[in-house]
């Protein structure tokens, strides 16, 4: 990999869900290497939209998608997209859909090739990482709304990505929780973007902010 | 595994739907109002997977039927449920036939319902997985066989001349039987390990005096 | 997406009543079945054909449809006067197509095709709730009318809720394959689904309850019968009785 090189790279990029008004029109966006950029905008601007973009989810109707070094556009290109970028979903029950908290964050290793032990170790690493240690037999689906969240960045540290898309990470914590993903996120030396509402979060996880309003993505300072 | 419009001779496609009335007329009285969200919820999810689900076989893949599942989770009320999903099925996309939706209901109904008999205690009782797992695979492979003797006894019934079309389908039902099982299995173990509450419902036939 | 859309439009046919397009299709539907005639099964396919352009069926989907439906008689046209015995029609590369199965192969295509254009551009350009109200009106049974409504309620709702999950699944490098994860995977996602919409299920009945709900459901959407009706009603009556008639002269099992 070449770490001078732009981790991200959208030029033009236009999108419509149905025949109405583009939810992102002509976006250009550059990150590189090891940046860490915070995304905010108001509800229903296209933060999701874009996320799911970038890891081939939605496909843009217009423009060109390079990541990694390499353009992408066919489901195919996105196949190494996403075993290298983790994508942690707004919604954590969109997420999680196996039996047990250790099946779940097996999954993503498991697609990735890992073997049996790789896994095993994958899942411990993960837990201890958003600190929930000894959930691994809990079954999903009885969860909190808050323990689902740390679940669900566990499934997705666990893939072990270069890069992280973070949608709403935070919402819905207790300060304890919410503070822990803060320290969490510091620790982590991954490129990530992160969207949020809470500019002050945004303020301290990441080193520059953006912001999605009608359709375009503006620099902003927070 | 439906049998196709014209198919059918008015003799087998009248006997079909007579029975088929038969065995919904039971399904209903055995519903009771409040069971009717979860009868239709059941029905319209496995109706989903049925139609987007696509299991790798070789170099195709295989909608699950799921009418096994169906039946451990609904009972009797299975019958009203694959006759709405059946239409549903011949209206919106061309699988089976509105003259053939009676055959077509009791040959995914009535092994349905056998499964409800033959699993659903056992399953409600099991304590681990992967006896539940054990038993799902046990329903989906019986459902799916006893479907496919009556599907290929009205396709005989029909005229001896269709038999070949039951010869020429047997290898490849034997692969998906299989596979129907296997899926089968994982979605009850899931259930009984997440849900368990999914077997608890008494679907026995009650009549209306019943408290 | 949706999985429930009908055949929209503003023909004539859409604005019929659906209550007579419903009982016409039955009564078509089992004529046909009935029938040994090719006289009477050609004139069921053109009364489908002609039903077809009257209700202006978008062409691609009808035409999916018919040819989905005719490879298959295809393939009973290769398969049937092959191997069934009797005298041969004709040869075919020096294999014989028997008289029988040659009839029975023919009937069966015609037959479908017939049904399915009927059914088609009757029913599938009923709004799918107006059939279900339909239903009720023609005094199917309560609790299978709200069946069918609940569930074509929630088709979509599942839809969207498993195009979701499987979404994640692939953010997080899902590739389907011959293989026991795989199956596993799609177990899982599929009992996720359903333990969803068990729960929601229960909410729903709980919501009811709150609204009053007692047992009972009331319709109150109803049809209004207007003079295109009253033509819809007879002309069908007329060549229903038409089709059965000439299938009574045409007698017996000939052909
Ligand atoms: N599947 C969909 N179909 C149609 N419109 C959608 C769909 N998903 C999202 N939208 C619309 O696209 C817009 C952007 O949505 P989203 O990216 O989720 O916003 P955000 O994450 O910024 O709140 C919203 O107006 C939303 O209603
Ligand atoms: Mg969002």
């Amino acid at each position: 990999m070449n770490e001078k090189g732009n981790l991200l790279d959208i030029q033009g990029v236009s999108f419509r869900h149905t025949a109405q008004q583009p939810v992102l029109e002509d976006v250009n966006l550059t990150i590189r290497h090891g940046e860490r950029v915070g995304l905010v905008g108001a509800i229903g601007s296209g933060k999701t939209t874009l996320l799911h973009m970038i890891v081939g989810l939605l496909k843009p109707n217009q423009g060109q998608v390079e990541i990694l070094g390499q353009t992408r556009s066919s489901e195919r290109d996105f196949w190494e997209v996403r075993e290298r970028v983790g994508l942690l979903f707004q919604d954590p029950d969109d997420q999680l859909f196996c039996p047990t908290v250790q099946e779940d964050i097996a999954f993503g290793p498991l697609n990735q090739g890992k073997n049996r032990e790789q896994t095993e170790r994958a899942v411990r690493n993960a837990l201890s990482l958003v600190g929930m240690e000894g959930y691994e037999d809990r079954i999903t689906h009885h969860l909190s709304g808050g323990e689902k969240r740390l679940v669900s960045l566990a499934t997705v540290l666990a893939m072990e990505p270069d890069v992280l898309l973070l949608d709403e990470p935070e919402n819905g914590l207790d300060p304890v929780s919410h503070e822990r993903i803060r320290s969490l996120l510091l620790s982590l030396p991954q490129a990530m973007i992160v969207v949020s509402h809470n500019v002050e979060f945004l303020a301290s996880v990441t080193t520059r902010c953006l912001r999605v309003e009608d359709g375009k993505l503006k620099e902003i300072v927070v | 595994m439906h049998i196709t419009e014209g198919v059918a001779p008015a003799s087998v496609a009248a006997a079909g739907a007579l029975l088929a009335a038969g065995g919904v007329a039971l399904g209903l009285r055995a519903m009771k109002d409040e069971q009717i969200p979860r009868a239709a919820l059941v029905a319209s999810a496995i109706f989903v997977a049925s139609l987007v689900i696509r299991l790798p076989l070789g170099p195709s893949s295989v909608h699950p039927v799921l009418n096994g599942l169906a039946g451990v989770l609904l009972g009797w009320a299975a019958m009203p449920a694959f006759l709405v999903a059946l239409f549903l099925q011949a209206l919106l996309f061309q699988f089976g036939g509105i003259t053939t939706l009676g055959i077509n209901t009791v040959t995914m109904g009535f092994p349905a319902v056998a499964c409800y008999y033959l699993f659903s205690r056992r399953i409600r009782e099991s304590k681990k997985g992967r006896e539940a797992f054990l038993l799902g695979v046990a329903a989906g492979v019986t459902a799916l066989t006893l479907s496919f003797v009556l599907w290929a006894g009205s396709l005989i019934l029909s005229g001896k001349q269709l038999a070949i079309i039951v010869k020429l389908s047997l290898l490849p039902h034997l692969a998906i039987v299989t596979i129907e099982g296997i899926f089968t299995g994982f979605i009850v173990g899931f259930l009984a390990r997440v849900y368990p509450k999914a077997f608890e419902m008494p679907h026995i036939i009650k009549t209306r005096s019943d408290p | 997406m949706s999985c429930t859309t009908h055949f929209s439009g503003h023909t004539v046919v859409h604005r019929l009543d659906p209550r007579p397009r419903v009982v016409a299709t039955l009564v078509f539907a089992v004529l046909i079945a009935l029938s040994g005639h090719y006289r009477v099964l050609c004139s069921g396919v053109a009364v489908g054909a002609f039903l077809a352009m009257l209700s202006k069926l978008p062409i691609r989907p009808l035409a999916k449809r018919l040819l989905r439906l005719n490879l298959f008689m295809v393939v009973l046209f290769l398969l049937i006067p092959t191997t069934s015995p009797g005298e041969p029609m004709f040869r075919l590369l020096s294999v014989p197509f028997s008289h029988d199965g040659v009839h029975l192969a023919a009937g069966i295509t015609l037959k479908a095709n017939a049904i399915l254009l009927v059914f088609t551009s009757l029913l599938g350009t009923v709004e799918l709730s107006s059939l279900g109200h339909a239903f009720h009106h023609l005094h199917m049974p309560a609790k299978l009318t709200h069946l069918f409504m609940f569930t074509l309620r929630y088709l979509d709702v599942l839809h969207h809720e498993y195009v979701t999950l499987l979404r994640t699944m692939k953010a997080r490098a899902f590739r389907p394959a011959m293989s026991v994860h795989t199956y596993r995977t799609y177990g899982y996602l599929m009992g996720m689904l359903l333990v969803r919409s068990l729960v929601r299920s229960e909410r729903i009945m709980a919501a009811m309850k709150c609204r009053g709900f007692r047992g009972e459901f009331h319709a109150y959407h109803h049809f209004h019968f207007h003079q295109r009706d009253a033509v819809f009603c007879l002309t069908s009556a007329i060549v229903l009785m038409l089709f059965a008639f000439v299938e009574w002269i045409s007698g017996g099992v000939a052909r």
